[in-house]
């Protein structure tokens, strides 16, 4: 649906130049919301801005349908008004000399409606969003996340190919956050739209997309399904990025397919090595959720442990969380509900190595 | 725990107290008002009794409480009035209009392009409200009036076309007038243009907008209230302005109301009731107008947007057309602000008034400063502006955080009015308030005529609304809940006020002081109305060697004039930054 190829864009300024992307290329398939996830700075709405037409990449093309909007080499450029995209803004962009359904209706302006099909075709898209019943407000007088579902309506309505999100969640508070988020999927869900969605909160990305692709100073380092991402990062940024991991540093002894075994300070772990590509004697960091720590010994092939003093633990509610010193590594990792929350104890921690990545040192 | 036994002593006494702070606050309340309705009720009120009498202000009769008409029969039925009406409105009309074009030209060109220069452009424009307006029309004088202009005589020389310009024309006070405010249009355009937000405009296009229909429907309505405010406030400046009309208006058979008031006034035949009557006139205009401007802003209320987190203000790349934009502004910037200086600095190098050429190099001198730097007489003016500048604008800044401190800070009954008095002096063109002045003060025995006092006084109620617009703004982006954590914490007011609300201040209340010390150092108008022999201010002088006909005093003069304040705004700037004050941008 949207096919990004090679995409580069850098920002001449007197005294620098900014490479905002370089060589960004991804896919998103019709009906998908794809993510585009990273640290501040990275990219993200530059990329979204150069598919909405609003920004002049500097090399690369970008297709949307099977029209090819941009294409730097052969100097086409469609722009932006012609691209057939609806589009949330970080700010929201409401038009504030307008009411809730001026707004939205503007967006109908120029397809020769009639004023009552513009109206009931508003109408329509506001209720998808529950604002109807706001249809006449002043803009300036909604709330942020008014605001925001006007923002989503004004972009729905004139069904367009696809729909571009910067960060439209990023104003509002947690609880508000939470509830459009969900419905934003239902939307997703119950219209079947292509969207490009930007954010750098990872627990948005990993609920909301399809498929997320991380972005670290204006490049791509990795993209998959939001499980798999988690799951298998394949770099340590990754798996540092999206949730929270333990690092522990090593070297990697032997290979056995995906299967690898790393000498550590608390002895051999082994692991899945995802990329396949890191060579035995390699230096490397060996990624461990806290939530796949268990307490206790076990042994097993195919279960790795290592033993420490209990340093910390809160009472979190559904877990314990918990942070074990163990061979002058602070380990974190989630307890039962009704264990031992004692500090200093001994205690034992196991972990499968299906859950144990080995990845490149940064 | 021994703690919490001793804490809560303080905090009650500090609440029990605070329904006597309540009452302090309450008083200083009513002084402000009282202290403004004297400063501002008064001129209403002289200029509408005055219209009503046919004697002066001082002869017993005056108070008596017989009113007539006679004033406005007079001027109504006089070819006079009904010509000045028409002269000044269509004066106004076209320098605004020129002004407008001009300055929303530069405003976008600096504010929202890619313009090469425009910082420096835009900083000249504003650099160039230091030269006294009564400067520029004499240099444009110098350059395009028949006979002795250099231009005229330029092309006498080259083509043997005797007075191809002639600047005493109605057009010829435009092409001044609007000249005079193009730095003001700037000013007033280049903010709202800064805060206008690129999304809105891109969000449009998204939709599918082309661009007309984003210009027509999105970027015009959203810039209409602040165009339309520049334009009001612009039209009440070209009817209340007086240099011009006054320099050039004699010559060109165009008399406006300005003039007319203040030749009723100032010159014999002195005819106050006629000037009173003019007076009303001329104010019920710019009251119209002004209510017509607080409509629109009103309705422009709704327009404010709320910002989000990703706004940066985008730039239009004009690629290759920007060399000509930034060459056309910076053209304008040169006849705006190069010429009159350049002009200036010329002259009062002379011996004798000629066009340049190399004879005219050849026999410079700086002999007119050491002339001026000679005589006390010229040196005692320069001393009065400085005094004014620097009095008026530190009065009128004190005054105004007061105000700008209750109308939005508080919820004290009464506080409405404190905004309107102090806005209403706006309506009051400088010539009717310099007459007032003198009237009220002509009648109440306060010895303060022939005095800087009587001066400042008039000064600071012409700058209380523009220096409350500047305070007022930045006290609105103070948000109340610094004011209502110091009331939890038991601050007392007045405390609070000192150390938290003026330093968050500081930007727009130097700003204010700034704009006011510039305006009261130049001001001719008033100071004109009030002039005796010892409160003479540097630009009443200039007026004086310019009624004399001295060109090169006049020059030399004003180069001085210049520099001085160049200096004075150069040292309070460093001042305000020594002190931790950032400049406002
Ligand atoms: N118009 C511009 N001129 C110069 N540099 C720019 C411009 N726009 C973006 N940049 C730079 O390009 C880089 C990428 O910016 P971008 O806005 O795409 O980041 P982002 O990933 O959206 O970040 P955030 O999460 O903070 O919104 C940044 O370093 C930014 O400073
Ligand atoms: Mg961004």
């Amino acid at each position: 649906m949207i096919r990004v190829e090679g995409l580069r864009k850098t920002f001449q300024s007197k005294n620098e130049t900014v490479h905002a992307i370089r060589d960004v290329s991804f896919e998103v398939g019709s009906g998908e919301i794809v993510t585009l996830l990273g640290p501040s700075g990275c990219g993200k709405t530059t990329t979204l801005r150069c598919i909405a037409g609003l920004e002049k990449p500097t090399g690369g093309k970008i297709a949307i349908g099977d029209r090819h909007v941009v294409d730097v080499e052969a100097g086409a450029f469609i722009p932006p008004h012609r691209r057939d995209l609806g589009m949330v803004f970080q700010s929201y962009a409401i038009w504030p000399h307008m009411n809730v359904i001026e707004n939205v209706a503007y967006a109908l302006e120029g397809r020769g409606l009639s004023k009552a099909d513009m109206r009931q075709q508003a109408m329509k898209a506001l209720d998808t969003v529950q604002m109807a019943h706001l249809a006449d407000r002043p803009a300036p007088r909604l709330s942020g996340g008014q605001q925001q579902r006007v923002a989503i309506a004004r972009a729905l309505v004139g069904h367009p190919q696809a729909l571009l999100f910067d960060e439209p969640l990023s104003n509002l508070d947690a609880k508000l956050r939470n509830e459009m988020r969900k419905e934003l999927r239902r939307l997703q869900q119950q219209i079947g739209l292509t969207s490009v969605y930007v954010t750098h909160d990872q627990s948005e990305a990993l609920a909301i997309s399809d498929w997320v692709i991380l972005m670290k100073d204006g490049a791509i380092v990795e993209k998959g399904r939001p499980t798999d991402i988690y799951r298998r990062p394949r770099s340590v940024f990754t798996a540092q990025f999206i949730g929270t991991t333990n690092l522990i540093p090593g070297r990697l002894e032997s290979r056995d397919g995906s299967q690898v075994a790393v000498a550590t300070s608390h002895g051999r772990l082994v692991g899945v090595e995802p990329t396949g590509a890191l060579e035995v004697g390699a230096k490397v960091q060996v990624s461990v959720r806290p939530e796949a720590m268990h307490a206790g010994a076990a042994a097993g092939p195919n279960v790795n442990s290592l033993s420490g003093a209990l340093e910390l633990a809160v009472f979190a509610g559904s877990a314990v969380e918990a942070e074990v010193r163990a061979n002058g590594e602070k380990i974190l990792c989630l307890l039962d509900y009704d264990a031992d929350r004692t500090a200093g104890h001994d205690i034992s921690l196991h972990f499968s190595s299906d859950d144990t990545l080995v990845l490149a040192d940064a | 725990m021994a703690m919490s036994d001793t804490t809560p002593a303080p905090r009650a006494s500090a609440r029990a107290a605070s329904g006597f702070r309540l009452d302090w606050r309450t008083i200083v309340l009513v002084l402000l008002v009282l202290g403004l309705a004297y400063q501002v009720v008064i001129p209403f009120v002289m200029i509408i009794w005055t219209s009503l009498k046919t004697v002066r202000p001082g002869d017993p009769e005056f108070l008596s409480l017989t009113v007539t008409f006679a004033n406005y029969a007079r001027a109504f039925g006089s070819s006079g009035f009904w010509a000045a009406t028409w002269n000044t409105l269509s004066f106004a009309t076209a320098s605004t209009l020129a002004a407008f074009i001009v300055g929303a030209f530069i405003a976008w060109v600096v504010e929202r392009t890619d313009t090469p220069l425009a910082k420096l452009i835009g900083m000249i424009l504003i650099g160039r409200i230091i030269i006294p307006g009564i400067l520029i029309t004499i240099s444009w004088i110098l350059i395009a009036s028949p006979n002795i202009g250099i231009l005229n005589q330029f092309i006498n020389q080259m083509f043997g076309v005797r007075n191809f310009f002639n600047i005493y024309t109605f057009w010829g006070m435009v092409w001044v007038q609007s000249i005079e405010m193009v730095p003001l249009t700037y000013l007033l355009l280049s903010a709202s243009f800064q805060a206008m937000d690129p999304r809105l405009e891109e969000a449009s296009t998204m939709t599918g907008a082309g661009n007309w229909r984003t210009l027509r429907r999105i970027s015009l309505p959203l810039a209409l209230p602040a165009a339309l405010a520049a334009l009001m406030l612009l039209f009440v400046t070209s009817i209340e302005t007086f240099e011009v009309p006054l320099l050039m208006g004699g010559r060109a058979g165009i008399r406006v109301f300005s003039t007319e008031i203040f030749f009723n006034t100032s010159r014999t035949p002195i005819d106050w009731g006629l000037s009173a009557t003019y007076s009303v006139a001329m104010l019920s205009v710019c009251i119209a107008l002004l209510f017509v401007y607080f409509r629109l802003l009103r309705h422009g209320e709704r327009y404010q947007t709320v910002t989000g987190k990703d706004f940066r203000p985008r730039r239009i790349e004009l690629g290759r057309w920007k060399y000509l934009t930034s060459a056309l502004a910076l053209l304008i910037v040169f006849i705006i602000t190069g010429i009159p200086l350049l002009m200036m600095i010329y002259v009062s190098l002379l011996g004798f008034y000629q066009a340049p050429s190399w004879a005219a190099v050849q026999s410079m001198s700086l002999d007119n400063y050491r002339t001026l730097f000679s005589s006390a007489s010229a040196m005692m003016p320069m001393l009065n502006s400085t005094i004014l500048g620097i009095a008026t604008a530190t009065a009128v800044v004190l005054v105004v955080s007061l105000i700008a401190y209750f109308v939005h800070k508080t919820q004290i009954r009464g506080r409405k009015l404190l905004d309107y008095l102090a806005f209403a002096p706006i309506a009051i063109p400088s010539v009717i308030l310099g007459s007032t002045f003198l009237w009220f003060y002509l009648l109440v025995p306060v010895p303060v005529i022939g005095t800087l006092t009587i001066i400042g006084l008039a000064y600071l109620t012409k700058y209380l609304p523009f220096a409350l617009r500047f305070v007022s703004n930045s006290m609105m982006q103070i948000h109340p809940e610094l004011d209502e954590a110091a009331q939890v914490a038991g601050v007392p007011w007045w405390r609070n006020f000192f150390k938290v609300t003026l330093p968050l201040l500081k930007p727009g209340l130097l700003a204010a002081w700034f704009w006011v010390m510039v305006h009261a150092y130049r001001e001719l108008t008033v100071a004109l109305m009030l002039a005796r022999s010892e409160n003479r201010t540097a630009a009443v002088l200039i007026f004086d060697f310019w009624d004399r006909g001295s060109f090169m005093q006049i020059s030399a003069f004003g180069v001085l004039m210049f520099s001085l304040l160049l200096v004075l705004v150069l040292i309070s700037h460093w001042i305000g930054k020594r002190y931790g004050i950032q400049d406002q941008h």
